[in-house]
Parts: C-alpha cells; structure tokens; sequence
C-alpha cells in the first residue's frame, strides 16, 4: 500500500489537503471540500481505508480538519465513517478526531449527524 | 455569454449578481468574497457561504441549460442574485430544468418548508444514508439550506414550453 499525499493551492481552495500514511496508521482531511465530482476525488481515499483495514489491521487514527464541506462531500466522509464503523467491528483499533471552530456551531450538529449516522464515535476538538 | 456585476455598495443594496455557466472557479471566487467582503455579521456570513456553495452547485450540476467542457464535464448556466438588507441577506438562484424535475422539486421545498428542525434533522439523516451517493450526492442540499439559515424556502415555476421551466429558489438569512 502506498501513501496518499495531496497538498492544497490556493487557487483550487475547494480540494482539501489529505495526508494517508500506511506505517503511521494516520490519516488526516483538512481545509474545505466543495469540488466537482466529488466521488471521484474520495473514491481513492475511500478505497485505500478498506485496504487498510483488509491487509494492515493495525490501528487507525483520523483527524479530520474540515472547515467547510458541502453535502456531496458529507455522503463520501459518511461512507469513510461507515467502513472504519465495520473495521472497529470486526477488532480493528479506530480513533476518530474531528476539529472545528468554536464560532461554527452547526459543524457540532454535523458531526452529531455523522455518529448517529454511522454509529462511529467521534471526538470533537476545538482548533487552537 | 457571462454578466457579473460585483457590488458592495449599499444604495442598491446589490452584493452579487451573475447570469451565465456555473463552473467551479467562478462559484468559489464569489464564495470567498461573500466571506470577506466585511467583518460584520461573519455568523451570518458563514451561513450564507455554506447556503450559496450549495445552491450554486445545485445550478451547475442540475441545470437543463449546460455547457460542455471538453465534450465530457457538464457545467449548467443560470443564473444568481444576493442582496442585502438591514436584518438579512437574500440569496436567489434561478435555472432551467424539466417540466417533470420542476414538479418533484416543487414537492420537496414544500415538504422541507412544513418541517420543523427536529423533522429536518431525520429527514438529512435518512436522505444522506439512503442516497446511492457518486454522482447523485448526498440529495440534502435544500433540507442543509433551511436547517441553516432557519428560514423558508421560497421558489417559484415559470413555465418556458411543454417541456421546459424555470425554477427559481430563494433563501433569507438572518443577520442577527
């Protein structure tokens, strides 16, 4: 399994910045997501967390530092949820951390959504 | 054929107005600037970017009037105003679809509008989780809209031919 490393630009502020590293078992999402075709920018990231969870099975950490994401892209962070939801299942080890911004209330509520949604447990944050 | 007008005059009250294909670029250079374009009311300003990202993305996903970019991505044309005013910030986007879409759209912004938050919140939930997802999204982006701003949605029909319509869909959000 490789890493999966895209940086952000400024000129394309609704990618966001992805860090997947195999040997660290870290997995971090930050900056905004509001891109076209969203499946197809997730689907590599979605398809490298099952693979993690096949062939590695060692303990994962997410951070997710998503300061804004438009409903397509919370479809695809529910779909990651629900496989690390399945690989804790079945004896993986998952910690998930999600930081937000003390003056955005409603990204509290989203992510209330998304552990009821997908039954993982999530650990809120606040950034510094 | 493209005509933006960005305003942050208060006399007519105008911040953005826009009529042409929706494409990625243009959608978050406005976003930015509704972020930045003060420092006043920025709860309120983050809900109207949250509301306009989604709603213009709606545009240029759903709109039957398309350009083609490179003969495979499909970016729609519509159209987008945002005003001002004392208590609130308006957002309007206006796109053509099909006769049959207008009718199903019209069933939902009503069944949105006769929900209270809790109804919202479930209904989000059971969309998002029942969506067959790729390019269908998570189908939350109207429920998203009232859940934010807490306001109505108010839309309207006009019919162009046997066929075709304009939808249009406006949200209020409060300033205070």
């Amino acid at each position: 399994m490789e890493n999966i490393t895209l940086t952000s630009s400024p000129t394309t502020p609704y990618f966001p910045e992805v860090s997947f590293d195999v040997d660290k078992g870290f997995c971090e999402i930050s900056g905004e997501s509001y891109m076209e075709e969203t499946y197809k920018f997730y689907l590599p990231l979605i398809n490298w967390i099952k693979d993690y969870a096949k062939h590695i099975k060692k303990p994962l950490d997410l951070n997710i530092k998503l300061i804004y994401l438009n409903t397509s892209s919370t479809k695809c962070v529910l779909d990651i949820l629900e496989i690390l939801k399945d690989f804790e299942d079945e004896g993986g080890k998952v910690k998930v951390n999600w930081y937000f911004d003390k003056s955005d209330p409603d990204m509290v509520e989203e992510v209330e959504d998304f552990e009821a949604e997908s039954g993982m447990k999530i650990e809120l944050i606040e950034f510094e | 054929m493209m005509d933006t007008n960005i305003v942050s005059t208060m006399t007519n009250k105008t911040i953005l107005s826009y009529n042409g294909p929706f494409y990625i670029e243009l959608i978050s250079v406005f976003g930015t600037n509704i972020r930045n374009f003060n420092d006043a009311y920025s709860n309120a300003r983050k809900k109207l970017f949250k509301i306009f990202i989604e709603l213009s993305q709606n545009v240029s996903n759903y709109s039957e009037n398309f350009h083609m970019v490179n003969n495979v991505q499909r970016i729609g044309v519509g159209e987008l105003s945002l005003k001002e005013f004392d208590n609130a910030y308006s957002f309007t986007t206006k796109n053509q679809v099909k006769k049959t879409d207008a009718e199903i759209l019209t069933e939902r912004c009503e069944l949105v509008n006769a929900s209270d938050q809790m109804k919202l919140r479930e209904l989000k939930r059971e969309q998002r989780l029942n969506s067959p997802g790729e390019k269908f999204g998570a189908r939350i982006g109207l429920i998203q809209a009232v859940m934010l701003s807490k306001n109505k949605l108010e839309f309207k029909v006009d019919k162009i031919n046997e066929d075709f319509s304009y939808f249009s869909l406006t949200v209020k959000i409060d300033k205070f």
